[in-house]
């Protein structure tokens, strides 16, 4: 294969791409995203291309098959996409297939029952452009992810990819950096560092060596865009970097991914090879003269590691600790030479801003925070997934419209956006717009864009016990706050859960959080206060109630609730007295069945096998 | 006993730079399913770095582990969206069953119980990934019959 | 080296550029507590927190750590106010319970009003419980001594300094530096006889010739003579007698 040393050559490449393919070639996208795998999807790809053996149909040529990236919509997954007329097949399994070959990729005809209904109206939807989970969305990050194979390069460039990165390499650096600028795109991963300053800043320090990082290391929990990225448009995030590099003058790029990602690792990989062999990595990138190369490197399992300092000595060979020292690491990072250090979706964002322009991704969103974001819509949410909108949607919007409403029907309690970093915010509060600056003002963040859904069932009191304890196992140690005071916290916050909380405890963890805010090394301590301020905010009678009451409202604190069995619901089918791992439920058959709390440990088994909703928690 | 010689061949798939221990550490992780004194040893000699620093670095990065993990690794993730659709239930339940707590290994060395932060799949939470296979929607009431067929 | 000036609680204070808040202000007579600061490290400091002092610069006000914040032209820092004596007090209660039985500890509390801490004492037996986890041992040895015996283990509370596997190192040359900059003497070095016991290992004693007091290990000899190509017959006398 030999590499594409001219723009022209690139130009005619595609064209060649592209006369090999017939138009309008019916197609079927079978989404392989991490969420849709776990349901069975290499199966159903599978299936397909059985089928096509058998039927005698050329793969890619007679009609297209392809394995794509995240789509999003993975509560509803397997996910299928029929080409060209965007048909969305759900909850596709592998005897699905036959038909849908037969009668809607050799016919025209819709499948009713695998194709979306509106819960209310009832109304069926082919296209799922039309669908409200999509409708709303403007796919810019996100743009290729679902549509092309993320391990074949030709696809794309056939999208348009890495003619961008042409057109850059004949740009002035500094034209480049002045349309992020114009864009006003700010850092995605969180921080909402104006990425055209930071760009700048590292450009200014006179030095031989820079370097552009990627950070791939999304640890909050319930956060899954950048995996859903670096796994489905490996090559948005490459030509971002190599454009950035060129804008910065920086020949040696990074791109650090959590090991928790092996799909991601993997994929990126056979990206990075594929761009080297068409010589947009390398020595005289498109014939501008412009090196530059990247390496990959994997996370250990270390949350710390998405601080960039830290990520920084993780890249080095080292334990991945925060600095510190208060330097800046756009004059001294990675070798303690100028660095910038982007998250996954900025890189993903850059070529399509240099391509339509600043002010075109300037048009979109919000006065302070343009364009879009991709967010990890989880939780008690009927629609789990990925979803990439304005800045400044409102809470509400993206939840009851896009996400469908709560799961269950229950009751909207609470949203918790930033992960970790990140707050609790209340259904009352739920019309303020997500962007980088509303969220903050009431005590939370929009962080990297994960927004959990919290209904009547949560308990407010363990979430914040569940972030506080998951810092706990993530402090590097290196700081004292850090260290000993989230532990401290954390005693705290079981105690309370346990029924042992004293009136003096918020105080106190009102203190701790004092401490790790003004006196913490880096961002994962001196965020580490939100989650438990937030909640003590909006929650208080929660807090009260564990405290003083000994009660947990929402049925959730194991210490604090009864299981019980509701004699007139119960059937006595002796399902949960065999299940019971203590063996404490006793009945006759057909006779309302009774669970001794004595010897209860609140397992849940019996209420998870119940068929007739019987057992009560309280 | 550890072979050198897949120490070294390990060694030999990276560049010759600090930059490549934690993934070769990984590949001792996945070889030997633990990181052997004698890989940090040998990898401190050839990449010449303190053996106290790879040592430290075996004991910071939780994806590595210094005593042998079992045949089969079971991983509950505990990202948020599981924790609220129940983890720890499924955690208590595999701890029960299998006699073990949580990031620890069965006698017979077949099962190693971890937690994991978010793998990503949390339309499915809560979710359990056994090896490299994952189930999604898991219930605390199936979850052991799940693992019959890892021997 | 570019000389400036910055206020320190009112003062006007002579500095160079990029010379720590803390040495300046030491240089000039106001006292802030400290830990894990080593002028001679340079690696050391912003572990423990407890020198955090305001910074005022360019409309900002922040809480930094005095030991490795570098003076700039316009900043001022105020080291006495309500904000900084909340917080080293949170530090230091966080530290008095986590090694129950340092003095030094119980001294600078004891300056911020607590006696007892409100939090549940660390109980144990090896070194991680009289350890602050300020690293200034690991990084001694590593950048004064050279040789990198131990280095900082594990994550989180139980951070702490060590050899491999805790066992006897062989490229430790007994000298002895970390137990001299540990703040809290977390570290054992024990001496019967002619035998230094440290990190587990027993480290053979040279002699002075002149006094006959066994005063450095052989191997520290060993070490220097090596890295240094000083005489061995240098160490023949203790430094009292040379």
């Amino acid at each position: 294969m030999e590499a594409i040393t001219s723009m022209e050559q690139l130009q005619r490449y595609r064209d060649r791409l592209q006369a090999r393919q017939k138009r309008d070639l019916a197609a079927v996208l079978v989404c392989c995203g991490t969420g849709c795998l776990a349901k069975g999807a290499l199966k159903v790809a599978d299936a397909f291309k059985a089928e096509f053996e058998s039927k005698r149909i050329k793969a890619n040529i007679d009609i297209g098959l392809k394995t794509t990236g995240c789509h999003g919509y993975c509560a509803n997954g397997p996910l299928v996409v029929l080409r060209p007329k965007d048909i969305l097949y759900h909850k596709v399994q592998p005897e699905d297939v036959p038909e849908i070959v037969e009668r809607s990729l050799k016919g025209s005809e819709v499948i009713e029952r695998l194709i979306y209904q509106d819960p209310d109206t009832k109304e069926s939807i082919a296209d799922f452009h039309q669908i409200p989970f999509y409708k709303y969305q403007v796919r810019i990050a996100l743009r290729n992810i679902g549509i092309i194979d993320p391990t074949e390069i030709d696809d794309y460039i056939l999208q348009g990819g890495y003619h961008t990165l042409a057109k850059a390499l004949r740009m002035n650096p500094d034209a480049i950096i002045a349309e992020i600028e114009a864009s006003g795109l700010r850092g995605r991963g969180g921080g909402g560092f104006p990425t055209a300053t930071k760009w700048k800043s590292a450009k200014a320090i006179q030095s031989d060596v820079r370097y552009v990082i990627c950070n791939g290391d999304e640890g909050d929990p319930g956060a899954f865009m950048d995996g859903a990225t670096m796994q489905g448009d490996p090559h948005a995030i490459i030509e971002g970097m190599i454009i950035g590099a060129y804008a910065i003058g920086s020949n040696q790029g990074y791109i650090y991914v959590r090991d928790e990602y092996p799909l991601a690792v993997k994929n990126l990989a056979i990206a990075v090879k594929a761009v080297r062999e068409k010589g947009f990595l390398g020595k005289d990138i498109l014939g501008s003269g412009f090196a530059f190369d990247i390496k990959i490197s994997r996370g250990g399992g270390a949350f710390v590691c998405g601080e960039s300092s830290a990520l920084m000595r993780s890249v080095e060979g080292k334990v991945g600790e925060p600095r510190a020292k208060y330097i800046r690491s756009v004059e001294k990072g990675l070798y303690d030479k100028p660095t910038v250090l982007n998250n996954v979706e900025t890189w993903a964002n850059v070529p399509i801003i240099i391509e339509k322009g600043g002010a075109w991704y300037a048009s979109y969103g919000t006065k302070g925070s343009k364009g879009t974001k991709v967010f990890s819509l989880v939780g008690k949410v009927n629609n789990t997934g990925l979803v990439e909108v304005p800045m400044g949607i409102s809470i509400r919007k993206l939840i009851e419209e896009i996400g469908g409403g709560v799961l269950s029907g229950k009751r909207f309690k609470a949203v918790q956006t930033g992960g970790p970093s990140g707050g609790c915010i209340p259904e009352r509060l739920s019309d303020l717009p997500i962007d980088f600056d509303s969220l903050t003002d009431v005590g939370s963040m929009m962080g990297s864009g994960g927004i959990i859904v919290m209904d009547e069932e949560t308990c407010m009191v363990d979430v914040a016990k569940y972030f506080i304890g998951f810092l706990v196992g993530e402090s590097c140690g290196k700081c004292t706050p850090c260290r000993d005071g989230l532990r401290r916290m954390l005693d705290v916050l079981i105690d309370i859960t346990e029924g042992r909380g004293k009136e003096t405890d918020v105080a106190v963890l009102e203190e701790l959080c004092d401490v790790l805010t003004w006196g913490a090394l880096c961002g994962l301590g001196t965020s580490a206060a939100n989650p438990v301020l937030s909640t003590i905010k909006y929650f208080r009678e929660e807090y009260d109630a564990h405290i003083k009451d000994k009660q947990c409202p929402a049925g959730v604190c194991k210490a604090l609730i009864t299981y019980s069995i509701d004699a007139e619901a119960c059937t006595g089918c002796t399902l949960c007295a065999k299940k019971c791992p203590q063996k404490c439920i006793t009945g006759e058959r057909k006779k309302a069945h009774v669970i001794d709390t004595e010897q209860c440990i609140k397992c849940g088994v019996c209420k998870d096998v119940c068929n007739f909703n019987a057992v009560r928690v309280a | 006993m550890i072979e050198v010689k897949k120490v070294d061949a390990i060694i030999n798939r990276y560049e010759k730079s600090e930059e490549s221990l934690l993934a070769i550490l990984q590949d001792f992780q996945r070889e030997f399913h633990y990181v052997p004194e004698e890989g940090m040893q040998r990898l401190s000699e050839v990449m010449n770095v303190s053996e106290s620093k790879i040592y430290a670095m075996g004991t910071f990065y939780k994806t590595l582990s210094l005593t042998p993990r079992g045949k089969h690794t079971i991983k509950v993730c505990t990202g948020t969206a599981c924790h609220l659709k129940g983890a720890n239930q499924i955690l208590e339940t595999l701890e029960r069953g299998l006699k073990i707590r949580r990031n620890s290994t069965t006698k017979n060395l077949n099962f190693t119980l971890e937690c994991v932060n978010c793998l990503g799949t949390c339309a499915m939470a809560p979710v359990v990934v056994v090896n490299e296979d994952y189930y999604g929607s898991v219930r605390p009431s199936k979850i052991m019959d799940v693992l019959k067929k890892y021997k | 080296m570019e000389k400036l000036k910055v206020i320190i609680d009112g003062r006007e204070c002579e500095a160079i550029k990029d010379q720590c808040v803390l040495d300046v202000a030491r240089e000039n007579g106001i006292p802030i507590p400290a830990l894990c600061y080593n002028p001679e490290v340079k690696t050391s400091g912003g572990s423990c927190r407890v020198c955090l002092v305001e910074a005022h610069q360019g409309g900002w006000m922040r809480l930094v750590t005095s030991c490795n914040y570098p003076v700039r032209k316009g900043l001022e820092i105020k080291t006495n106010t309500d904000l900084v004596h909340k917080i080293r007090r949170g530090v230091l209660e966080l530290l008095r319970a986590r090694v129950p039985d340092s003095d030094v500890i119980k001294k600078l509390a004891l300056e911020e009003g607590i006696t007892e801490p409100r939090f549940k004492k660390d109980e144990g037996e090896d070194n991680r419980y009289k350890c602050i986890a300020c690293a200034l041992c690991a990084q001694v040895c590593e950048e004064v001594v050279g040789v990198s015996a131990i280095s900082m283990q594990n994550r989180g509370a139980d951070k702490q300094p060590g050899t491999p596997y805790h066992k006897p190192s062989n490229v430790c040359i007994g000298c002895g530096a970390c137990v001299y900059v540990c703040p809290t003497n977390a570290i054992s070095m024990k001496e019967t006889g002619d035998i230094r016991r440290i990190w587990s290992r027993d480290f053979k004693m040279a002699k002075c010739s002149m006094c006959s007091k066994p005063y450095i290990p052989e191997a520290q000899i060993d070490w220097i003579v090596k890295t240094t190509g000083k005489a061995r017959a240098f160490f023949d006398k203790c430094p009292d007698h040379r």
